[in-house]
């Protein structure tokens, strides 16, 4: 579809409205907002039965959290006060009871607030690096960032089952998942499922983004960096478009997608999906502001109208020929991929076989491909150049019921336009200068004798690194306990990363006491910041109790310590509600 | 079991906690009470064939004991009736296991499935106790008694919950000499096969009007009987070759992977026989299967969609939800999944201990993972313009003279070294998108003049070729870094 845009010239007026966080009373807006949720999950939990048809579900989460971050440079320690509360409500099965094959309707809400009141304003006078504030003005001002956002992560009726099983819908903001990846819309879904092994699903809507109403972002593709304006504006202290000007306008993005998969049988089920995103309104496109024309202030460049956000079809597939296949033998193989249609290329793609050695073993192998493609919007879709490409073997092991391991081993592949060892070497030949040495002289990168050696396709054949990379897992129960290990080791050009988790968790008094412990050593490097290679030490203490099925908390105490941060410390307290009548 | 070693230190104050919590959780685990799987009931051995008596499916997953050869084996010392004396029976070898001797049962006599599942779910079949012997060899092939003749409850029967075993008084008695209609004072002749033992397990079986409880727990499963026998599908289709066997263990339990021989139909709009998880399986009020019960947890096995939730499911489930994530739809509701994925409390069992420290290096090596849960515009960059790594952090955020990256010469502006930053970007320009914003790209890269760049080409080899349709279904990242008089921008046009 061609695009229905229109250049435009803006005399620097997208400067948004000044909307201004009400954080004087710096608890008053989230507290208040969090309260309410909280208060509002405890009175439903505790509301007396009534006699319904309907079943009801209310799930609250509270999680708080006390951490520090530690910059880069080790000398900046941000502290973190997180409190994070959703409530989730359900009505299941409105048409009264429930029974396999029939209708049934449901409507699930779950509203999220994730509050953050660690930023420090009495760092304002500090020199720079202290931290951000949530004030919409000033030098510490950081778009898009709320100190207690609240958003609807889902909310939508659901029907299933209709039309003597034809038919099933779901409206309001909602999630797919396949193998276009994880997204969110608000919008309608309509599925049709047939006698002839096969199910239909159309779905419309516009695509949850960061910055639109009770939004936050999810999966919104990356490379447009969008959200709120509040606080631009032309004030003195405000922030102003040549400040920002990649940060766009969050716009509704409207959004079709529909998905054709098999249905019934369990040795074979494949789905291919197809979503085309559109974005909308007006966006930046050129980050310096134009030479002012005669008779003009200049102004940034912008785009307006209609365009293609993405636009991506995908195909997964599994088969098992296990069990229920008209041929038998123990395997299983699986596969997809996603290509983005926009940038005519395949985004990612992966695949693997398995093999079942008796009942309690499985070798099998993997592949998986991944190249990074963005919102149509963005510059970084025409950088991309290489692929990442992981190829791996494992095996899982079952040794009776309590004990299982699983192992894994293989290479992650990284490719460029070019040897980078030797690359350098040939720019400094090219452009004759003695004395000129890789990473070290400095080269005007517009030379012509320059520009033609590095556009060259001769001196840009593929090159390649490899990372070997492994990874263990194991657990072994005993009684209501687990101790389990998760360990990796991912070595290669591009430094490494080794090391484990060791784990163990019991309960006790009829599981309603829980005790968990875990400690942890990890190592890495970084070739290209070696100021940053470490090895960590951590452990962490959790403690929880069950008082009654509708109710759980436990506290968790982590300390971790490593050269660069010395000794960092994390407390969690985490609370669920959950009641079902 | 070896006590693993507790990290200690004299420095560090609250050393003694971690060491005391350490050794308190390692008691624990060595003092832990009744395990979540207790081992099935094993078939017991000994002799004689007979019908089974009243009985009751009771008690679930704390009834698992087996009883001992010795026990059965033993000569009975009970009569049939509480008050009658003790007669004599002969020591019994058949009934007390599928196969006299527990000989190994062929895998053609087993349910449907069993080639891959050899035993039946321990999740939906709670392990049984079988206290009585019985042949249903000799009662079928020898006694020309059907299925039927026996368990005609079967064919009424719309709950697997329903005792579907004989009731003694309409079939055991009729050949037995035996009395049942008074379960506290069972009588019978003194024939051999009137006694009590001869049936019951146990050496005082009978003794005071009692026997050894047969423990059958319900099955966590929806199936009526009934609908498939009114459809000709016969228990032999179920429960495999019982007309060869001696003991109907619990190894004659149906298979899932026998079920799906049926069970393929297209979902609800198709025929009986769906595929439906529900249509089985036990589901809460939302739909979702339910999945924990006193043996243990509902898992999927490995030959369905290769979906086997082994130690290392977290890093390959992936493939499987990719391609159905409705299967994954059948147990988990969505807060499972959107704990991690639009999480926003750290899960140990992705990211471990430290991981704040750790991450700029796995994002430089494990990159493409990291989209799956977050997006790198907010989620990365909101926190990175905070601490000022993020080039376009506030001013005041940002120390002065600092750099994340090597220096320029390395970085940027020399001549391209192994450290260069293009190397960087073409291996994963996601990691770059987690701080940068087009401005920063642009700075060089768009084309010189009004664009502001100093026109470094990033593209790749090739570019040309495909740029006209991108162009024309969105030209907004061509104008970032071109004019649209640009004369290369009219190539793609």
């Amino acid at each position: 579809m061609r695009a229905n845009y229109r250049r435009d010239v803006h005399t620097a007026s997208l400067r948004g409205t000044s909307v201004r966080l009400k954080n004087r009373f710096r608890c008053a807006g989230p507290c208040s907002r969090g309260a309410a949720i909280a208060a509002f999950a405890i009175a439903a939990v505790l509301l007396p039965n009534r006699a319904r048809a309907a079943d009801f579900e209310v799930q609250a989460e509270t999680a708080a959290q006390a951490y520090q971050v530690t910059s880069p440079w080790g000398d900046i320690t941000l502290d973190r006060r997180r409190i994070l509360q959703t409530l989730g409500l359900s009505v299941y099965n409105l048409q009264g009871k429930y029974e396999p094959g029939k209708p049934t309707f449901n409507v699930t809400v779950k509203l999220r607030l994730d509050a953050d009141f660690g930023i420090n304003q009495a760092r304002t006078g500090e020199p720079p690096g202290s931290e951000t504030s949530f004030d919409t003005t000033g030098r510490r001002y950081s778009p898009g960032l709320q100190e207690a956002p609240l958003d609807i992560m889902y909310a939508y009726v659901e029907g299933r089952n209709l039309a003597r099983g034809w038919f099933g819908f779901r409206l309001g903001r909602q999630y797919v998942s396949d193998v276009l990846g994880w997204w969110s819309f608000d919008g309608a879904t309509a599925r049709i499922t047939t006698p002839f092994f096969v199910q239909a699903e159309v779905y419309g809507g516009l695509e949850q983004r960061n910055g639109l109403v009770l939004s936050t972002g999810r999966w919104e593709r990356n490379g447009i960096w969008r959200g709120s304006h509040a606080g631009f504006g032309n004030e003195a202290g405000q922030a102003t478009l040549t400040d920002y000007p990649s940060y766009q306008y969050a716009q509704p993005a409207p959004a079709f997608g529909a998905a054709l998969e098999s249905a019934g049988p369990s040795w074979i089920h494949g789905r291919v999906s197809y979503r085309r995103v559109y974005n909308t309104g007006t966006s930046i496109t050129q980050q310096f502001p134009s030479p002012a024309p005669p008779g003009t202030d200049g102004g940034y460049p912008a785009v307006k109208g209609m365009r293609v956000s993405s636009d991506r079809l995908g195909y997964a597939a599994d088969l098992n020929f296990a069990a229920g296949a008209p041929f038998r033998a123990p395997l299983g193989l699986k596969g997809g991929f996603a290509y983005d249609l926009y940038a005519n290329t395949v985004s990612n793609a992966f695949g693997g076989a398995e093999v079942y050695i008796g009942q309690n073993a499985v070798i099998g192998v993997d592949a998986d491909y991944y190249l990074p493609t963005f919102d149509a919007d963005s510059i970084w879709n025409w950088f991309t150049h290489g692929a990442t490409s992981t190829f791996t073997a494992r095996t899982a092991v079952r040794v009776g019921r309590r004990f299982d391991f699983s192992l894994q081993g293989g290479a992650r592949l990284w490719t460029t336009e070019g040897d980078p060892n030797t690359f350098g070497q040939g720019e400094c030949d090219a452009v004759g200068g003695g004395g000129c040495t890789p990473g070290e002289s400095y080269l005007d990168p517009t030379q012509p004798g320059l520009v033609a050696y590095t556009r060259a396709p001769e001196n840009r054949p593929q090159a390649t690194v490899i990372d070997g990379i492994g990874n263990v897992a194991a657990r072994y129960r005993i009684g209501s306990g687990v101790i389990g290990l998760r360990g990796m080791a991912q070595v290669g050009d591009r430094g490494h990363r080794a090391g484990g988790d060791l784990s163990a968790d019991q309960k006790f008094v009829g599981d309603k006491l829980a005790l968990g412990a875990r400690a942890s050593l990890f190592d890495w490097a970084d070739p290209t910041r070696p100021d940053r290679n470490a090895t960590s030490f951590g452990y962490v203490l959790g403690v929880g109790y069950q008082p009654a099925k509708i109710a759980n908390f436990r506290v968790e105490w982590e300390h971790d310590m490593n050269r660069l941060v010395g000794h960092r410390f994390r407390v969690v307290g985490l609370l669920n509600l959950w009641v079902m009548k | 079991m070896s006590r693993p070693k507790v990290y200690t230190s004299r420095s560090t104050s609250g050393w003694w906690v971690v060491a005391a919590c350490s050794i308190s959780v390692l008691f624990g685990l060595r003092g832990s009470g009744a395990f979540a799987q207790p081992t099935p009931a094993a078939s017991v051995s000994a002799s004689a064939s007979a019908p089974p008596a009243a009985s009751a499916t009771a008690a679930p997953s704390a009834a698992t004991p087996s009883a001992p050869r010795a026990e059965a084996s033993a000569s009975p010392t009970t009569a049939p009736s509480s008050t009658a004396a003790p007669i004599a029976a002969p020591a019994h070898s058949h009934g007390m296991s599928a196969i006299a001797g527990d000989a190994a049962i062929p895998l053609e006599w087993l349910p449907p499935g069993s080639k891959v599942s050899p035993l039946p779910s321990d999740e939906i079949f709670p392990p049984q106790q079988l206290t009585i012997r019985f042949n249903h060899k000799k009662h079928v092939q020898g006694e020309k008694q059907t299925c039927k003749s026996c368990h005609s409850g079967a064919y009424t029967s719309t709950d697997a919950g329903d005792s579907l075993l004989p009731k003694p008084t309409e079939t055991c008695d009729n050949c037995h000499y035996t009395d049942h209609s008074n379960l506290k004072n069972v009588t019978g002749d003194t024939d051999p096969i009137s006694q009590c033992t001869f049936c019951h397990l146990g050496e005082n079986a009978g003794a005071q009007g009692k026997v050894a409880q047969l423990v059958i727990p319900k099955p966590n499963l929806r199936f009526p009987h009934k609908k498939h026998l009114d459809r000709n599908v016969q228990c032999g289709h179920c429960h495999g070759k019982i007309e060869e066997v001696e003991l109907a263990t619990r190894d004659f339990l149906p298979r899932m992977a026998g079920c799906y021989a049926c069970h393929q139909m297209s979902g609800a709009a198709q025929g009986d026989a769906k595929g439906d998880c529900d249509t089985c399986h036990i589901a809460e009020p939302s739909g979702k299967l339910t999945t924990s019960f006193g043996a243990g947890m509902l898992l999927p096995p490995a030959w369905l969609h290769n979906a086997a939730h082994t130690a290392d499911w977290i890093e390959r489930h992936k493939s499987v939800a990719a391609n159905d994530s409705a299967f994954c739809g059948s147990c988990h509701a969505n807060n499972f999944c959107t704990d991690c994925h639009d999480g926003r409390v750290r899960n140990r069992k992705v990211h471990p201990n430290d991981w704040l420290s750790m991450h700029p290096q796995a994002a430089r090596q494990d990159n493409p993972r990291c989209t799956s849960c977050h997006a790198e515009q907010t989620f990365c960059g909101d926190c990175h313009r905070r601490v000022g790594v993020a080039r376009d952090s506030a001013s005041g955020n940002r120390p002065e003279g600092r750099r994340f990256h090597p220096p320029a010469a390395t970085w940027t502006t020399g001549p391209r070294s192994s450290m260069h930053h293009s190397w960087e970007a073409e291996r994963n320009l996601n990691a770059c998108v987690s701080c940068h914003t087009e401005r920063d790209c642009a700075t060089c890269h768009a084309t010189k003049g009004v664009s502001g760049g100093q026109g470094v080409n990033p593209h790749p080899v090739g570019f040309a070729n495909g740029c006209a349709s991108a162009f024309q279904r969105n030209p907004r990242p061509c104008l970032v870094c071109h004019q649209s008089s640009d004369a290369i921008l009219r190539t793609c046009k």
